[in-house]
């Protein structure tokens, strides 16, 4: 019976760490309960999910301290630190802005409880999943935000919606099986599931390294399916063009910097130090320099904007990876940096995006005049195209300079040629990327469309665009703002 | 004041053009007004700076500034400061850009389309070059360098010519890929570099008086002159160098990374021509000045020869090009190519006869492309076609402008008594001198690039002869055409630049006193340290 006890107290005090995902729990169960009884247009229901989202975000970083410092959970099934109390800070802040979006998106907003319930299920998902350290944790967060993002992505109940989130699906039916096979002959190997452990390391050291290499590899494409990074990446251009725009800003964000959180985890993990007998660093450098490749030249050839940012997604997963791929503490740090600046650069341009779109522009085309037409929106769109780039003075510059700082001190320390590959090819890209991401700007600039009447430019997205653009701005010339914040995360396995 | 007025230099274009930006787009006439009035604040500023400027010391009117100071644990510090500062390099340039800057202006007076958005480019573009000349930390100098393309960019592709888009993309893509190469070093000189004014902590620092001294280089840092890393063929700072040449000549531009030029000066509209022609360019040169050359100084050494003989092939080829040309704006940009490649030339001979001449070209050049695309704007202004067969006899209907076309030829030609005499000689004295004191470039060299004056008589004398000579007369649907001569504003802006071009070639002394301590510094240091270097590695 002391046991029992024992027992009840070690999950009454992890549930103490747990307050933000009890939050969000509760939330689904409201935000459905509330569609019962509510008209289904309500803006009540955005209002409650934007504040359980909020309360969730603030429980974190009021009480930053106390989820900060490592502590095991469950019995070791998660672990809350400050490198996923981060994240899930960026989670949440993308779920309120997706929440905004999704308000002023003003037609087409259908069945809006399950829509934020299954918002909810994925940023609850995402949270459990960048503090596992189980492989059984892994794979049922992961799950949850995948059936959750599959339904999700076919909000626009259309033809083309369903065909996009049944491709999701397939796929990332197959991606998880996949990973789950991974994942059991990992267990086969190691005797053990919590792949932070020291047990774990240990009895990888010894093993079969082909056999070892491909159950890593396996458990290693289920994530990359969720960062959407080459060669798992096919599904996101059918699946960006089909669903309604708040949620692909939201699944190009809270899934893929999950995704990115737990592959830092699981590799850094495999790699055993540097002591195991696979180059993984070699691995992720390839599947940054595929990623960066096809997404930018793909994207070359895009007509419609919602497939342009797609295939753009694909090459900033790239990006991130390339943090990663420093093995290095300062590089986790700088991918961290990149992932909140890739936050805001993407909501500044899918917001926008959504906000063009109501006014019927929805190819590359239709975008001709449009600087005349929305003067302030074209030019906030023109700096978030700017950052995505990574030019000066945007803070999108800072995060591109960080992430190939630590790839260059990585090649430092260790010789790798790779490494030298994978930073000209990073760069050499930055120039391919502007190709496409001049092509809104110069199609609203330079083309010119057939009316001039100007739009009012006292919107609410006016308003969100020159916030977030100041806020990138400010982090160009004052990175420190955010950075010496991130440099007190102190990243354990 | 002094210490202020670079900033002030620097600031006031942009606090302008912020202010253009809230102004309605009606008020087309305050933009012009607001933009000549900064235009005259900055020359009353420069001539504030020139009479406190003394050509004795090196480096003056430095301000010094912590900008990004960046705690990252166990790799070090992060630092880059905002810190500006004149000497004999960039002083001469600095001159050139106000007063160009202030030629374009009234170059713009005509300008009808979306006047706000233009005056509001053009003074951040004024901001930014007025910000690479002066900046002496490599990330603000890397800000100002990319900060000058979105709005060089917009003003190619929004007031340009009928193919303007294919131009200003081009330009774009071309200019952005040099800027990757010099981001590469950058990043890799940063991580190799330590303040070393900061003892107990690893400071990584973007000075580029640090970067420029070899020991304040980490040690066993990829960049690290003492332990060379070896990539390939070359060693790490070879790459390191041959990256930065390759990214600031594609500004210069050199060829074969040129073709930019003569697409984005044909379509960009006659002020733009004029600042891309005259200050642009330039950076190209000061980059390799400032940057490749005083980092590198072991690979300069190195490979000196090669960049004297892109310079010559620059010479040459371009200077063919122009010949060949039959549109006058293309051939002023060819003659461009050709002009700069002296720079190069001079850089490359590491004598402080070539280095005085690089600078001193740079500034002539500045003067003189201003001039020759003004006056090409002049005969577009009235027949939209600037096709050199359409036009003959120009003298007898315009004898003002043909006179400034003269002055003009005369000067980019390098006849003497003009300014782009004295800077020629001088790059020929240093790189025939080169050899002598165990400098990179060979004397033939030197003879084979003479070649260049002679093609730049040819196609300036045949030019002036197809075009102003002969009995009058006008082809193409142009016939009926009314030519009136230079008039009042033309003659505002032609009239400084003639006299400049002039003065600077009849009495040079004056330039030559502001360059000729940073040429010899400059000369002895990078061949002594490249040396050295190079010895004991």
């Amino acid at each position: 019976m002391t046991d029992l006890k024992e027992k009840l107290e070690l999950i009454g005090m992890s549930l103490s760490f747990f307050i933000p995902e009890l939050v969000l729990t509760s939330g689904i169960l409201l935000v459905v309960f509330l569609g019962l009884i509510k008209r289904e247009k309500d803006s009540l229901l955005t209002l409650v999910s934007i504040l359980i989202f909020a309360s969730s975000f603030l429980s974190i970083a009021l009480n930053w301290e106390a989820y900060a410092t490592p502590n095991r959970l469950f019995g070791g099934l998660v672990r809350s630190d400050d490198f996923s109390a981060y994240l899930k800070l960026l989670f949440d802040i993308a779920a309120i802005l997706s929440a905004i979006m999704t308000w002023r998106k003003t037609n087409n907003q259908l069945h809006l409880s399950e829509y934020y319930a299954l918002m909810m299920a994925i940023v609850l998902g995402a949270h459990i999943l960048v503090m596992s350290t189980n492989l059984i944790m892994v794979f049922v967060s992961l799950e949850l935000i995948s059936i959750s993002s599959y339904m999700l992505a076919g909000f626009s109940f259309s033809k083309r919606g369903a065909e996009g989130s049944l491709k999701y699906f397939v796929f990332g039916s197959v991606a998880s099986a996949i990973m789950l096979y991974g994942f059991t002959l990992l267990y086969g190997f190691t005797g053990t599931l919590d792949f932070s452990s020291v047990e774990f390391v240990q009895q990888l050291l010894g093993k079969n390294s082909i056999a070892f290499f491909i159950a890593a590899l396996m458990a290693i494409a289920g994530f990359l399916y969720k960062i959407a990074a080459a060669p798992m990446h096919p599904w996101s251009p059918d699946v960006y063009e089909a669903a309604p725009m708040p949620v692909i800003a939201f699944l190009s964000v809270v899934p893929k910097l999950a995704g990115v959180g737990i592959l830092t985890k699981f590799i850094l993990a495999i790699n055993s130090f540097g002591q195991s007998t696979v180059d993984w660093q070699f691995l992720l450098c390839l599947i940054s320099i595929l990623s960066l490749t096809i997404g930018n030249f793909a994207a070359l050839w895009q007509k419609n904007p919602k497939r342009l940012m797609a295939y753009s997604s694909i090459a900033q997963s790239g990006f991130l990876l390339v943090g990663i791929a420093s093995f290095q503490q300062q590089g986790v740090h700088f991918m961290l940096f990149y992932a909140s600046i890739y936050l805001l650069m993407n909501f500044l341009v899918f917001s926008y995006l959504q906000y063009f779109e109501s006014f019927g522009l929805t190819t590359l085309a239709s975008f001709s005049g449009a600087g005349r037409k929305f003067p302030w929106a074209s030019i906030l769109v023109l700096v978030g195209f700017v950052a995505l780039t990574g030019l000066p003075p945007t803070a999108g510059f800072t995060a591109k300079l960080f992430v190939f700082t630590s790839l260059w001190e990585a090649y430092q320390v260790t010789g790798k040629e790779i490494l030298l590959w994978l930073l000209i090819f990073g760069l050499i890209n930055t120039v391919v990327s502007l190709f496409y991401y001049l092509r809104i700007p110069y199609y609203a600039f330079i083309k010119s469309g057939e009316s001039s009447e100007k739009a009012n430019n006292l919107t609410v997205e006016n308003f969100i665009g020159l916030t977030i653009v100041l806020c990138l701005l400010l982090l160009f010339f004052n990175p420190g703002l955010l950075m010496g914040w991130i440099n007190k995360i102190n990243f354990v396995l | 004041m002094q210490d202020i007025a670079l900033s002030l230099l620097l600031f006031t274009p942009l606090l302008v053009a912020f202010v253009v930006l809230f102004l309605p787009s009606t008020a087309a006439t305050a933009f012009r007004y607001l933009t000549l009035a900064v235009n005259f604040l900055q020359v009353i500023i420069l001539l504030i700076i020139l009479r406190a400027y003394d050509p004795a010391l090196a480096l003056q009117f430095v301000e010094q500034q912590p900008w990004i100071t960046l705690d990252l644990g166990s790799w070090g510090v992060l630092k880059a400061e905002y810190f500006l500062g004149l000497d004999g390099l960039s002083l001469p340039l600095v001159i050139l850009s106000v007063f160009v800057m202030l030629i374009a202006t009234i170059s713009s007076w005509k300008i009808a389309k979306n006047v706000k958005g233009y005056f509001a480019l053009l003074l951040i573009l004024n901001a930014a070059i007025i910000g690479s000349f002066t900046a002496l930390d490599f990330l603000l100098f890397y800000l100002f360098f990319e900060f000058m393309l979105l709005p060089m960019f917009f003003l190619i592709a929004l007031w340009g010519g009928p193919k303007r888009e294919y131009a200003s993309i081009k330009f774009f893509l071309y200019t952005l890929l040099g800027s990757i190469f010099i981001l590469i070093v950058m990043i890799g000189l940063y991580t190799s570099v330590h303040d070393p004014s900061v003892t107990g902590k690893l400071v990584h620092s973007f000075n580029v008086l640090h970067m420029s001294n070899a020991t304040n280089f980490i040690s066993n840092s990829i960049l690290d002159p003492n332990n060379v890393w070896q990539i390939g063929w070359y060693t790490a700072r070879q790459w390191g160098f041959l990256l930065l040449f390759v990214g600031f000549a594609i500004k210069l531009p050199m060829v074969p990374f040129h073709t930019w030029l003569p697409d984005a000066h044909v379509e960009a509209p006659t002020p733009i021509s004029v600042i891309l022609a005259a200050l642009l360019l330039k950076i190209g040169g000061y980059g390799l000045l400032r940057i490749a050359f005083p980092i590198f100084p072991d690979s300069a050494v190195y490979f000196g020869w090669f960049v004297g003989l892109m310079g010559v092939i620059s010479i040459l080829y371009g200077g063919l090009n122009a010949m060949a040309s039959k549109d006058l704006k293309r051939l002023i940009a060819y003659s461009s190519v050709s002009h700069m490649g002296f720079v190069l030339l001079g850089v490359a001979s590491l004598t402080s006869e070539g280095v005085a001449g690089s600078v001193y070209q740079m500034f002539s050049h500045g003067i003189i492309s201003a001039m020759l695309f003004l006056l090409a704007g002049v005969i577009y202004d009235r027949t939209g076609n600037r096709m050199i067969g359409n036009y003959s006899g120009l003298s007898t209907k315009m004898p003002g402008f043909t006179v400034f076309v003269l002055v003009a030829f005369f000067a980019s030609m390098g006849l003497p008594g003009f300014s782009g005499f004295i800077a020629e000689i001088m790059v020929f004295l240093g790189a025939f001198k080169s050899n002598s004191i165990n400098g990179p470039l060979h004397e033939s060299l030197a003879i084979v690039a003479t070649l260049g004056l002679l093609i730049g008589a040819t196609y300036y004398l045949w030019t002036l002869q197809r075009m102003f000579f002969g009995p009058y007369n006008l082809k193409g649907n142009l016939s009926g055409a009314h030519m009136p001569d230079v008039n009042q504003r033309e003659y505002s802006m032609l009239l400084p630049l003639a006299f400049v071009a002039l003065f600077f070639g009849i009495y040079p002394q004056p330039m030559i006193t502001i360059i000729d301590p940073f040429a010899k510094h400059f000369a002895e240091f990078v061949l002594s340290a490249g040396k050295s270097l190079m010895l004991n590695p």
